[in-house]
């Protein structure tokens, strides 16, 4: 049996000025070949054992380091990180930053001129990776002209000219839509199969990773907690809820279907095509569609568009003939690929944008009468990144500095914000600076900000992106509160399968157009519509429509309800 | 749509496609020539032909159009400056015993009471304006229609250290980052209910003042992020690397440096010999 590619001995590390280890003790063998999937929550450490790979850390962020990292028998001390670049590359999760070149096919050969590779060898070699990624058509593009899942597929190949032994993928589809999320995990497996390539993979898609990887090492507070093929990793419902882990939905799936008593605990898929092929060891299941709740419609819709069409000064045309009525007490999801023309949606209702043609009205008024500023107090915005979004030294200035403009008496002010604090659990560190909290609180904080002005409305623009399961279900957990308080609720995020239960109605958008407008359950079973914006449905929705084709379930609860009950001497 | 970007021209024109060193070529012999002259029609006709040559190239009228907003309280003070109190050099460079006066203010007035605003003065000042705006041209002329790789490789072959050259070259990119990201806190502020167009100036300056602590660790986690991606793209900044594009002279770069060579060396000789583009009035 060869060598491992990469060995980790006792591999412990602070950042400079750390009293906690970010990495503690970690032992780790990685073979040639093979596919391993990190996965931890936020904090765990998994970016600092990425980097700990290449050498990144410790030689350029300095701090304390103990223990040893080779690579093909390299020492990761003992030699530069620009000699260790050429085994191992990595691919990080945000485009913008990682593409430092203005032309596609010099992205790929920057790396390899800095190895000093001769220029005819460049040739080849950016020709084979732009084969192998699927650019050969965008070459001479600008990197940032290019889509998302595009710009992943080229830093994926800039790694990949380098032909290194090992290619690190942190978090590669975190800022991805589902359709380029899987353009890069599919080309995970084509490279690993076609060239042998070994990865390491970092992320929370606990699906695909359960589909991709061969072995998952679990990281927690830096250490590992647990390693195994993805069959036992996410089984282990106990070590999952420990770690605020989430396992792919056909496992809790069927988790809940052996509670029930309706299949054998040993019957445990975490694929989708092993949770299908299970079905013959389930009773018979049933249709299920339960009759859709009513939307609110309370009188003159709070929010409307009225055929908009918007197109940018670069002539892209980012919406073409949107229609769509938002309600009083509506908790609406809005999805679509990167591009279909969700951002642009959202800033016609917070008037950033003013329609090319079309109409958008706020209580049947001109929107456009109101300034951004004077909205502000009837529609909250919550953007994605909470970090441009503090400006103050302390959390009870940051949330008082919304209500600045207001001059509201001092009794009132202070209400506002002992209110906002308590429904975000923030009272504690109301005289803590916000960037000395977590980057789950800091989002709270920024959420707080946005609700102490008491908006009629709520949007939030991917609020779970970068958020572990805990963190995403907390925040998701909040507006469902803040909805049962009357508040309208809009929601754009790509993850799907964490909306069932929350959102009663979604809207698709694709290529500018609202293609489909209608209660949650439809949408997520309207499978063609669904897939001209998504590659596929959620997996809980492949597993109900392949169990009955009139099975319309939308969680694993419903799912397992669906099924008669086995008697025991089936089950034995 | 596409990120922002310091490169802006997409037009593909002669200009365009010249080596990046025949480009330094043509800035420095009219930034020279513009020292050189005082006649304030020569400069202002060589300032009008930057001017359009940006334009035939492709520069956007708005980067133009705010380029004129920024520089014109400056403007206004150069006309000012020299059409009220530059008297002595005006006189030297005339060559005339006295300026005619156009202008005088009512001797009343404080501290500039009886100020006279000369002809001679304010040719000078709109000489010394078209000078600044020759120069402030040929900048976006000449870096804007380079692919920021050409001229990389362009500075390089000049002989300048290579990682001096892919920091200037980095800046271009990570500039218009910083601005977006200044664009989306203030965009953030007035979601947050800041109407900055209804402030007083006080509460305005305060304000802004809060958007520096986003911008700035916004801008120094992304400079640190880069850091990390070029170290993992084995960036060492030393020059002993290869390069998948070579950079060489052709005939119409050559051309082009032999003529702004030999228009610079003409504009100093006609200078010195028979006075080409002297001030109106001088020996």
């Amino acid at each position: 049996m060869s060598a491992p590619l990469v060995v980790l001995e006792k591999v412990s590390y602070f950042y400079p000025g750390a009293a906690v280890p970010a990495l503690f003790d970690v032992d780790l063998a990685i073979p040639r070949g093979e596919i391993l999937g990190l996965i931890g929550a936020t904090g765990a450490g998994k970016t600092t054992l990425c980097l700990a790979l290449n050498g990144i850390v410790p030689q350029f962020h300095g701090g304390r380091f103990f223990g040893a990292v080779c690579i093909e028998g390299l020492d990761s001390l003992e030699h530069p990180i620009h000699a260790l670049a050429a085994r191992v590359g990595i691919v990080f999760q945000d485009p913008d930053t990682q593409l430092v070149t203005a032309s596609v096919e010099n992205e790929i050969a920057f790396a390899l001129e800095n190895l000093r590779v001769p220029a005819a060898e460049i040739r080849v070699r950016v020709a084979e990776a732009l084969a192998a990624v699927h650019l050969e058509a965008f070459s001479k593009k600008h990197p940032h002209d290019l889509s998302g899942g595009k710009q992943q597929r080229l830093a994926f190949a800039a790694a990949l000219a380098m032909r290194p032994a090992l290619i690190v993928l942190d978090e590669p589809t975190s800022q991805l839509d589902p359709k380029s999320a899987a353009e890069v995990f599919a080309l995970v497996r084509e490279i690993n199969r076609t060239h042998g390539t070994t990865f390491v993979v970092t992320g929370h898609a606990a699906a695909e990773l359960a589909d991709v990887v061969n072995r998952i090492v679990v990281l927690s507070r830096g250490r590992i907690v647990a390693e195994g093929p993805p069959a036992s990793v996410y089984t282990d419902a106990g070590l999952l809820a420990r770690e605020h882990l989430r396992p792919p939905e056909v496992t809790s799936t069927f988790a809940l279907l052996a509670a029930r008593g309706l299949c054998p605990d040993t019957l445990a898929p975490v694929r989708l095509e092993d949770a299908i092929a299970a079905f013959p060891s389930l009773p018979p299941a049933r249709a299920f569609y339960p009759p859709p709740v009513p939307f609110a419609v309370n009188g003159v819709p709070i929010l409307a568009l009225h055929d908009v069409t918007h197109t940018y000064s670069d002539g892209t045309a980012a919406l073409r003939g949107v229609s769509i009525d938002l309600h009083r007490g509506d908790y609406v999801l809005i999805v679509g690929q990167n591009g279909a023309g969700k951002s642009t949606l959202l800033k016609h209702f917070l008037n950033l944008v003013i329609p090319t043609t079309g109409k958008v009205l706020i209580d049947g008024a001109p929107l456009a009468t109101q300034s951004v500023s004077e909205l502000a107090r009837r529609i909250g915005y919550v953007p994605q990144n909470p970090d441009r979004q503090i400006f103050n030294a302390t959390v009870e200035a940051e949330v008082g500095f919304s209500l600045t403009p207001l001059h509201l008496p001092v009794s009132e002010r202070r209400r506002r914000i002992d209110a906002a604090l308590k429904a975000l659990n923030l009272s504690d560190f109301r005289h803590a600076h916000p960037f000395a909290l977590s980057k789950g609180d800091r989002a709270r904080v920024v959420i707080a900000a946005v609700l102490v002005m008491e908006p009629e409305v709520l949007i939030f623009d991917e609020p779970t992106t970068g958020q572990d399961d805990a963190g995403a279900r907390a925040i998701l957990d909040l507006t469902q509160r803040l909805h049962a308080q009357g508040r309208t609720i809009v929601v754009v995020t790509h993850h799907l399968h964490l909306m069932p239960g929350y959102a009663r109605r979604a809207v698709v958008m694709g290529a500018g157009r609202v293609l489909l407008d209608a209660p949650i359950r439809d949408v997520y079973h309207t499978l063609p519509v669904l897939e001209q914006t998504f590659p596929r449905p959620t997996q809980l929705v492949s597993l109900a429509r392949a169990a009955h084709p009139g099975n319309f379930s939308l969680t694993p609860g419903e799912f397992a309800a669906s099924f008669e009950p086995l008697s025991g001497s089936t089950l034995a | 749509m596409s990120q922002p970007r310091f490169q802006t021209v997409g037009r593909h024109t002669f200009f365009s496609r010249l080596d990046f060193r025949s480009k330094l070529a043509v800035f420095i012999s009219v930034t020279v020539i513009a020292a050189l002259w005082n006649n304030p029609l020569y400069v202002g006709l060589l300032m009008l032909s930057v001017l359009a040559a940006c334009i035939q190239t492709g520069i956007s009228g708005s980067y133009l159009r705010l380029m004129f907003r920024v520089m014109a309280p400056f403007f206004i003070l150069m006309l000012l400056t020299h059409g009220f109190f530059n008297k002595q050099h005006v006189l030297r460079l005339s060559g005339a015993s006295h300026l005619t006066p156009w202008f005088t203010l009512p001797t009343s007035w404080w501290l500039v009471g009886g100020g006279m605003l000369s002809q001679e003065g304010l040719l000078y000042g709109i000489t010394v304006l078209s000078k600044s705006m020759t120069f402030l041209l040929l900048v976006p002329l000449c870096v804007f229609t380079t692919d920021p790789n050409n001229l990389v490789l362009g500075l390089v072959r000049l002989r300048l250290p290579y990682k001096l050259v892919f920091v200037f070259s980095s800046s271009l990119r990570f500039f218009p980052l910083i601005f977006d990201e200044i664009q989306a806190v203030q965009e953030t502020q007035r979601l947050r209910g800041h109407a900055l167009e209804t402030m007083g100036a006080l509460e305005r300056v305060r304000t802004y003042a809060k958007i520096a602590v986003p911008v700035i660790l916004g801008s120094m986690f992304k400079a640190q992020q880069i850091e990390v991606v070029l170290q993992s793209k084995g960036f060492s900044g030393k020059a002993d690397r290869t390069y998948l594009h070579a950079s060489e002279l052709r005939g119409f770069d050559r051309g082009v440096i032999a003529l702004a060579a030999a228009g610079m060396g003409a504009a100093i000789v006609l200078s010195a010999a028979v006075g080409l583009g002297k001030f109106p009035g001088a020996q």
